[in-house]
């Protein structure tokens, strides 16, 4: 394992990408995946995707918001015709736990219907959200529906789930960047990195509570 | 909701309480401590030892025990897992430990107070009295 800071500064070298004190970087204990991994492994999943799906002009579905970085460069490793379309679902939260049940917050444009899907996922860990999200799809009776997700913690997962493509297998950590959050933060890093404990509760508190 | 009732169930921890209604979110039909597993018998056949789970997920036939202890108070809790799956072999149940329902939490913010509340955690070395089932 390499030292967040000091990987973060190698990689953005020569870049716009700001690494002032007080930046992301500041919040990351060690980055578990580097910007050059993740984008061989990427590569990797668009030809093993190509070949698998030549011929079938599938629709890759993303669940908004994380699995945007991801998408945006797993679209350009596939080089046949494809679709790309997102979905949008409330999530469990403090602002959702008096809202009843999950519900969609942004629906297909592309109709699914006899097409072969590809969901596409940045993360998948208890599988609660994907369970919900692979009914609802399914319920659209496409010709065919896999599973492709960058990052998994099967350890995390309450019930089985198939998943087709992996692209990490991340350890049981909490981790942010490459489109991993944590509270809307961080998701523009561009490796995966562990979030230091500190960072975790600082943003817990109330402003003004800061120490 | 998913999980209609005729009234209000009596959680024995406020962890339990939180991950019901991240049940609920999910549409994810449950059912609470349906269901109690003989374990160990004596001489006469009496039931000595049983377990419980807390969470019965009635589409994924799994059961779901939840624990908050810390890790190494979770012996008996192990025990008993390794004992339900040596008699029920067919039987699904996964054990959250305390680590999973804090990375829950604040996945989830199960808890409004913050990540996981002191009064949610079992740091005593008892365990809370609804998990002792033994047959005295």
């Amino acid at each position: 394992m390499k030292d967040g800071a000091n990987v973060f500064a190698d990689q953005s070298r020569g870049s716009d990408r700001c690494l002032d004190s007080g930046c992301l970087v500041e919040d990351i204990e060690q980055v578990l995946i580097s910007e050059g991994e993740i984008q061989a492994r990427v590569n990797e999943l668009g030809a093993q995707l190509s070949a698998t799906y030549a011929g079938k002009d599938p629709v890759l579905v993303g669940v908004l918001r994380g699995v945007f970085v991801f998408m945006a460069d797993l679209v350009r490793a596939i080089t046949i015709p494809i679709d790309v379309d997102f979905i949008g679902i409330t999530r469990y939260g403090p602002s959702t736990r008096t809202q009843g049940v999950v519900r969609l917050t942004k629906d297909l444009d592309v109709c699914i219907t006899g097409r072969h899907v590809l969901f596409v996922e940045d993360v998948i860990d208890t599988g609660l959200s994907l369970r919900y999200i692979l009914r609802t799809l399914q319920a659209r009776e496409p010709a065919s529906l896999m599973v492709c997700t960058l990052f998994n913690k099967p350890r995390k997962r309450l019930f089985d789930l198939d998943v087709a493509y992996t692209g990490f297998v991340l350890p049981d950590r909490f981790v942010v960047g490459y489109g991993l959050d944590y509270d809307e933060r961080y998701r523009n890093l561009p490796f995966v990195g562990v979030l230091r404990e500190e960072a975790i509760t600082r943003q817990r508190l109330p402003p003004g509570a800061q120490t | 909701m998913p999980n209609p009732r005729n009234g209000p169930i009596q959680f024995s921890h406020p962890a339990e309480a939180a991950f019901a209604r991240v049940l609920d979110f999910y549409e994810i039909e449950w059912e609470y401590e349906p269901t109690t597993f003989p374990l160990e018998w004596d001489q006469d056949g009496r039931v000595m030892t049983a377990f419980s789970p807390d969470f019965y997920l009635v589409e994924e036939d799994l059961y779901i025990e939840l624990t908050t202890m810390q890790q190494r108070l979770v012996t008996r809790k192990n025990r008993k897992l390794r004992l339900l799956r040596e008699l029920y072999p067919d039987v699904k149940c996964k054990l959250m430990y305390r680590k999973d329902v804090e990375s829950l939490a604040v996945k989830y913010g199960l808890f409004e107070k913050g990540p996981v509340p002191a009064e949610c955690l079992d740091d005593n070395s008892g365990e809370p009295d609804r998990h002792r089932r033994e047959v005295e």
